[in-house]
């Protein structure tokens, strides 16, 4: 009987501590959030998996739990920017928190756009969350963080990278193997090198030329900055070709001047990755990285390098995808040598992409949105927020035995992330990307339609890389 | 109040409108063409450059490429809208057309579309791999029709979408202007025994000048600042082979942020278009200067 005493107190002592810490866990959110009861919040993002989980999902829980409303615009990547940009340039302060995508955050900080989260928690301790811990995140948050003072200027939202994608059915295939075999008198494996991957490119389109299904996907739109990223951003890159081929230090694009912009690794890699068009579907030709991923979910293509942003929905969603449990993840194929020099951080093989929300200084309610982003900060939503749209941001989530359970049904993508994404690396820490970006794009996309030879189009894009720096001051 | 004071005060708060949207940007615009200015620039400041951005402008094969683009793209558009829009005009003021009604209502209604609608969905349309006119134009021709790496296919292809989007405009305006015509001259002119054709050109043209003057120079102006049906459809591509003046300028104004080259590019466009517009004028009416 005093034991059955004991049990039903130790019971209902342990559920009114676990009732309290949860009452005080939502209590401290609608505390924090009281003096901004009714406020409106706006933000603009990438319509994106993970974007598309905030909107759905996150904004409608922290509206409920602070009675903050959220509005949330996700709107395609060219949108989201003309829009963000032009708001805290005129300082209009229609958002309150933008999507800062891992590239363009050094122009933001060089333009003053952002509100440093670090110090404004610090000014402000009743709105810092005890959930809210930065050292949670991976090094992936480095990346917003301010050079000068290693503050947070962005909370990361989605981190993803860019791995190399492979019909795992059709290479596993018996009667592919030695099709495949026979003709190339090598066994059918995922590739490790640009010439093992032009092949298995040439052997698939022959062998789809009547079954929609073509040998890559190439991301190669002739008007879209996607194909400017896909070539200096995970082609070039296995090539030994880093930052755009631009000197960090002299700003330097011409191989005459320091830059390797045109050299002949460079070169190389652009008539490779040109080549690839010869065993691509005809929609490559407009496809930015949305399209590549619907490609390859269309089962359309054999291999192909695709944003790790939908890996999770292309590998499960059978309402999206026809190749569910048909998909095999890899590091893409590299040159010789630069798998070496990325393992030893003198380089690395592909791009490392994400994103952070971050405060405009034109933000008309900077308090609430600091709420906000720390409760997408916070470790409890990672989990289903990942499996939502296969991006980690913390350490923690890989251990999770959702993300361990979904990491079995993408063949290891995570695995690969968590283990391999060192040797992946994001843009440059330029401040002049969209500049360089509009001034190169056109000769890569008139080296896609032929207009000219690969070799030229780099050669000119470096000189007119060079002579717009010139123009912005940087190179002297 | 005098009459005539009391007509300005009418028109004082549209004016007013014009000069705050209209005129203060213009000048802003003329005032920032002789400034090397780019917020990404190391000095993000306003640097004095005098003329050196109308002289770049000159050497510019992008932007010159650009503008020659647009004019053909414009007097093609243009030409044809007018041609077609003068025959589907008599086709639908034909008594004996079946279901006149109907078709008109049909013909009207690629008007009411948003630009950005219609380019995108074109695009849907033309998008190779899964679009269906370049999928039955392989079917039946065997003609491999692909807007992202053939110049002429997107180029042919933005003509076409224009034509579609905009000739309802010249039908119906036409048919207003030809809807008013007095009757007598054409009937004397039958009794004196002019044929169709003599009819048409020293009859129906003359008088119908004043309308034909208004939508050319409403769908030339339109032509000439074309970008969002366009930017939908190719966003300037294949390469650059779609990059109409309007939007080479977009591109390098907001995503380049090269505020004073936009503004001399913009100030430049706007200029030709003004010596365009003269010398249809004057083509048309016969008139020299503004003298008349």
């Amino acid at each position: 009987m005093n034991s059955f005493i004991k049990a039903v107190g130790v019971g209902c002592l342990s559920l009114g501590l676990w009732c309290s810490t949860a009452l005080a866990q939502d209590s401290w959110w609608k505390t924090a959030a009281q003096p901004y009861q009714g406020a409106t919040i706006r933000g603009i993002s990438e319509s994106t998996p993970a974007s598309k989980y905030v909107e759905q999902v996150l904004g409608p829980k922290f509206t409920q739990e602070t009675g903050i409303k959220v509005e949330f615009e996700a709107t395609s990547w060219d949108q989201m920017y003309d829009k963000a940009i032009k708001d805290m340039e005129a300082n209009t302060g229609i958002y309150d928190f933008v999507y800062i995508e891992q590239d363009i955050v050094y122009t933001y900080l060089a333009r003053n756009f952002l509100v440093d989260i670090t110090k404004s928690l610090a000014d402000n301790a009743k709105i810092a969350s005890p959930d809210f811990k930065p050292e949670n995140f991976t090094t992936f948050l480095n990346y917003f963080k301010d050079p000068k003072s290693g503050d947070v200027m962005g909370v990361p939202m989605e981190a993803f990278i860019k791995p190399y994608l492979y019909r795992k059915d059709l290479f596993d295939d018996p009667a592919i193997q030695k099709s495949y075999k026979d003709k190339t008198g090598a066994d059918l494996k995922p590739a490790t090198t640009h010439e093992e991957y032009t092949r298995i490119a040439k052997f698939f389109a022959e062998y789809g030329a009547d079954k929609e299904l073509w040998g890559t996907t190439v991301q190669a739109s002739s008007s879209h900055p996607a194909a400017f990223y896909e070539f200096f951003e995970s082609v070039a890159p296995t090539f030994g070709v880093y930052n755009w081929g631009i000197d960090g230090k002299t700003f330097a694009a011409t191989e005459a001047h320091g830059g390797q912009m045109n050299s002949a690794a460079s070169k190389k890699a652009l008539n490779y990755w040109v080549d690839l068009l010869k065993y691509a579907p005809p929609e490559s030709t407009s496809s930015t990285w949305d399209e590549v991923a619907g490609t390859f979910a269309a089962g359309r293509a054999a291999q192909g390098l695709v944003y790790g942003e939908n890996a999770a929905w292309i590998a499960t969603d059978e309402s999206k995808s026809t190749v569910v449990g048909k998909v095999g993840v890899a590091l893409p194929p590299v040159e010789a040598g630069v798998m070496e020099a990325a393992k030893a951080g003198k380089g690395y093989i592909g791009y490392y992409d994400g994103g952070a929300f971050g405060i405009p200084h034109s933000s008309k309610n900077k308090d609430a949105s600091l709420l906000f982003l720390q409760y997408i900060g916070q470790t409890s939503v990672q989990t289903d927020w990942a499996l939502a749209g296969s991006r980690i941001v913390m350490n923690s989530t890989y251990d999770d035995p959702k993300i361990v359970e979904q990491d079995k049904k993408v063949s290891g993508y995570y695995t690969l992330m968590r283990d391999d994404g060192k040797l992946f690396a994001g843009a440059p820490p330029f401040p002049f990307h969209a500049q360089v970006l509009q001034v190169v794009a056109p000769f890569i996309y008139k080296a896609i339609v032929g207009e000219i030879k690969p070799d030229d189009a780099l050669d000119q894009a470096a000189t007119a890389a060079e002579a717009e720096l010139v123009k912005l001051g940087y190179r002297k | 109040m005098r009459r005539s004071n009391i007509g300005w005060l009418f028109l004082a708060p549209a004016t007013l409108i014009l000069f705050v949207v209209g005129f203060i940007p213009f000048l802003y615009i003329l005032y920032v063409g002789f400034f090397d200015w780019n917020s990404n620039a190391v000095d993000p400041t306003l640097r004095w450059a005098g003329l050196q951005n109308y002289r770049n402008l000159v050497f510019d094969a992008t932007f010159l490429n650009s503008l020659a683009r647009t004019l053909v793209f414009a007097f093609i558009v243009v030409v044809s809208e007018l041609l077609l829009g003068y025959v589907l005009a008599r086709a639908l003021m034909a008594d004996r057309l079946w279901g006149r009604q109907f078709f008109r209502t049909i013909h009207t209604l690629p008007i009411v579309v948003a630009p950005i609608a219609v380019g995108a969905t074109w695009r849907l349309l033309c998008v190779p791999g899964f679009g269906i006119i370049p999928y039955y134009l392989k079917l039946w021709f065997g003609i491999d029709y692909n807007i992202s790496t053939n110049a002429y296919h997107a180029f042919g292809t933005a003509i076409v979408m224009d034509l579609w989007h905009w000739t309802p405009f010249v039908t119906l305006s036409l048919m207003a202007g030809l809807t008013a015509l007095p009757k007598e001259p054409l009937e004397q002119a039958q009794i004196d025994g002019g044929n169709k054709l003599q009819i048409f050109w020293y009859v129906i043209v003359p008088m119908l000048k004043p309308v034909l003057l208004t939508t050319v120079f409403i769908r030339l102006m339109d032509a000439l600042r074309s970008v969002d049906e366009v930017w939908m459809l190719t966003k300037g591509g294949p390469a650059e082979a779609t990059r109409f003046i309007g939007l080479h300028i977009w591109i390098n104004v907001f995503p380049k942020t090269d505020y004073g080259y936009g503004a001399a590019m913009s100030l430049l466009t706007l200029y030709v278009t003004i010596v365009l517009s003269w010398l249809l004028f004057v083509a048309m009416t016969g008139r020299k200067g503004g003298a008349q």
